[in-house]
């Protein structure tokens, strides 16, 4: 049947363009692995080499953040705080129980992610609006715990976690933390990836299209919702405790401040939800921005404005984020394309009085090539 | 040590401050009524009405209760700009997501503006009559606690009567009940909801300038604000007016019995666990209309 082997021969036309863009992509991501293990060697000087540490943990933050906010569409201001829960719960862990560095590590990340199951359970059995009110008042809540119960959380005097490696000289110990942020970023990364690709994240995102249609499908939408969030709320204490062993000194206001959890909300929105690596791309500018005006304007209540500015540009302007608009706009000078299918309606047509010819031959044995077609 | 007299007068400050919450949880109330919005920004607009009660005062040497002329048509009209020019822009398939990112910012904005312009210094009204007290079998209450109140009351009163006996109030609720049917009965809609955002934000005007009177001030205190009041619009139900003002008073009530045992910071966890008890036991609230079901 000639008919049914044109089809074939469009789509052979298009793989050297898919392989092509296969390739690009392989390149781009080689590049970044080489740029990422490259960076300490490359810092001049220590202190670059922490600003870097600082991007690299809002990058991890804000990738699992977006497990929630990307998969789910539901934006929670609060993982601000499930990171200074994982700080927090590593440092006691560590100083009142004398559990050695990694596995109070490990221990707070899991604990991070047990809590998010009761939390997650009040927040996510309604829609939206009690999501973001509970992710709020997570932050708020802990904050007032962790400064008032000072005998135990060290309140506003702060808490020292000692170094895991005391031996190591500071631009060592930065290195070292370096790769292990890198780390963790990676397997963050590799599970998204993951569950992008799933039939999990298929549900997840069904539920961030339209919940009332994905419930009606038979998705179990708040199991999927808690799921993610646990494993969300996971990542995050576990980026939270890493930063405790790499920083060494933790204060309740910077913990559980709403300005963090805000900051990773505008990185994912700024590099796009919907893509892998769309929280990094969004956590290398505003997080390298924040640094910068950090260092030459110190700290002013005009970073307040500018967050506050750039927050509201992106949610009026970009809501999908700056990568997509990008491309939306790159696309506008391309050859328009005229629909969505692999072959246009005049080959369809052809394709239709070609069997219609054939079946007048063929007789009524062959009604059923007609349905198809 | 807990008297009998400190127990009555502990009420009496929990009713008066329950007054405060109910005016302001009845603005927050307004917008997601209206446009299933949790604005943020509500307490930063009440903390800016504060500090422009406080620079009134200072500056001009106006009293702050003469500053509501001004502040109270100001809000309004900012109310319906932010509605009509920002949140009715946003796409309604995100707009509950969208909304509170905005509105977050505009808290942000705000706040950063105050510690620009103010700085960060902790500011408060000094008035003549500031620490007057009168005595009510044996409670000592501040006559500016209960100017405040008096404020907040005659605030939501006239909030209710609009509601409830104007053609504007009719069809303000019409627009929350339904806005389709609304419009089908020849509601303008839109302008009804920008009306009511400018109401929402009156209602923080006149809280912030109570609130001026016996509260020290700083740029970032709206934090302070905002997790109570949401905590009250979800216990009272999201949506619901006489809910959200029951709620204020319940739990104003209870933070004001529990600072006497307890210190003032853990006395403010009752917000946050009634929240949290709320959502995860009965989460259309305790007061609720229809609305809250599926928010």
């Amino acid at each position: 049947m000639p008919s049914a082997s044109e089809p074939v021969t469009t789509l052979a036309a298009r793989r050297p363009a898919v392989m092509a863009g296969r390739a690009a992509r392989g390149v781009l991501l080689l590049l970044l692995v080489v740029a990422v293990l490259s960076f300490p060697s490359l810092a001049p000087n220590p202190y670059i080499l922490s600003a870097g540490i600082l991007v690299l943990n809002y990058a991890l933050l804000s990738t699992s953040w977006n497990f929630v906010g990307g998969f789910t569409g539901y934006i929670s201001l609060g993982h601000g705080a499930l990171a200074g829960l994982g700080a927090y719960g590593t440092a006691l862990l560590v100083t009142k129980a004398g559990v050695p560095s990694f596995v109070a590590l490990v221990v707070a990340a899991l604990a991070v992610a047990a809590l998010a199951v009761p939390i997650g359970y009040a927040a996510l059995r309604v829609r939206g609006a009690s999501f973001v009110i509970v992710s709020i008042a997570l932050v708020l809540v802990l904050l007032l715990v962790f400064q008032s119960w000072a005998s135990f959380t060290g309140g506003s005097r702060g808490l020292t976690v000692p170094r895991p490696f005391p031996d190591l000289l500071r631009p060592e110990h930065h290195r070292v933390f370096w790769f292990l942020f890198a780390g963790l970023l990676a397997l963050a990364l590799l599970v998204w990836w993951v569950i992008d690709r799933s039939r999990f994240g298929l549900g997840l995102k069904a539920i961030r299209e339209d919940e009332d249609k994905a419930e009606s499908l038979g998705i179990p939408t708040f199991a999927y919702k808690l799921v993610v969030f646990v494993v969300s709320a996971g990542f995050t204490g576990a980026a939270g405790g890493l930063y405790a062993l790499w920083f060494g000194d933790l204060d309740p206001v910077f913990q559980f401040s709403i300005l963090t959890g805000s900051y990773l909300v505008l990185m994912a929105l700024l590099g796009g939800v919907r893509s892998l690596f769309g929280p990094l791309l969004g956590a290398l500018v505003v997080g390298t921005a924040l640094e910068y005006f950090k260092v030459e304007y110190g700290s002013t209540p005009l970073h307040l404005v500018a967050t506050g500015l750039l927050l509201a540009v992106v949610v009026l302007f970009m809501p999908d984020g700056v990568l997509p608009a990008v491309s939306a706009a790159i696309d506008r000078f391309r050859p328009a394309q005229q629909s969505i299918r692999e072959v246009t309606a005049a080959e369809l047509r052809e394709q239709r009085e070609g069997a219609e010819t054939e079946l007048a031959g063929a007789g009524p044995a062959a009604s059923s090539t007609k349905e198809r077609a | 040590m807990t008297s009998g007299a400190l127990i009555f007068q502990s009420v009496i400050l929990g009713l008066l401050l329950g007054g405060l919450y109910a005016l302001l949880a009845s603005g927050l109330t307004l917008y997601f009524g209206i446009m299933r919005v949790v604005m943020i920004a509500h307490s930063a607009f009440l903390i800016l009405a504060a500090y422009l009660a406080w620079w009134s005062q200072t500056r001009l040497g106006v009293d702050p209760l003469l500053s509501l002329v001004v502040t109270v048509p100001l809000f309004f009209a900012a109310g319906v700009l932010l509605q009509r020019g920002l949140l009715a822009r946003l796409r309604p398939a995100t707009l509950t997501m969208m909304s509170v990112l905005l509105t977050f910012a505009i808290a942000v904005i705000i706040e950063g503006l105050l510690g620009y312009a103010f700085t960060g210094t902790q500011r408060r009204v000094q008035l003549g009559y500031g620490t007057a007290n009168i005595e009510l079998f044996g409670a000592r209450i501040a006559v500016v606690k209960l100017i405040a109140f008096g404020l907040a009351v005659a605030a939501l009163l006239t909030l209710y009567l609009l509601l409830k006996r104007t053609t504007f109030g009719w069809a303000l609720r019409a627009t929350i009940q339904h806005p389709d049917a609304a419009r089908l009965v020849g509601i303008d809609t839109n302008r009804v909801a920008g009306y009511g955002f400018g109401l929402g934000l009156a209602t923080a005007a006149v809280g912030g300038t109570a609130l001026a009177l016996d509260t020290t001030i700083y740029p970032s205190l709206h934090w302070h604000w905002i997790g109570p009041l949401m905590a009250i619009i979800v216990v009272g139900g999201l949506g619901s007016v006489p809910g959200a003002a029951a709620a204020a008073m319940v739990l104003g009530l209870t933070q004001s019995l529990l600072q006497i045992p307890l210190n003032t910071t853990w006395a403010q966890t009752i917000f946050y666990l009634a929240l949290f008890a709320t959502l995860a036991f009965r989460p259309q609230g305790f007061f609720g209309g229809r609305l809250a079901q599926r928010f």
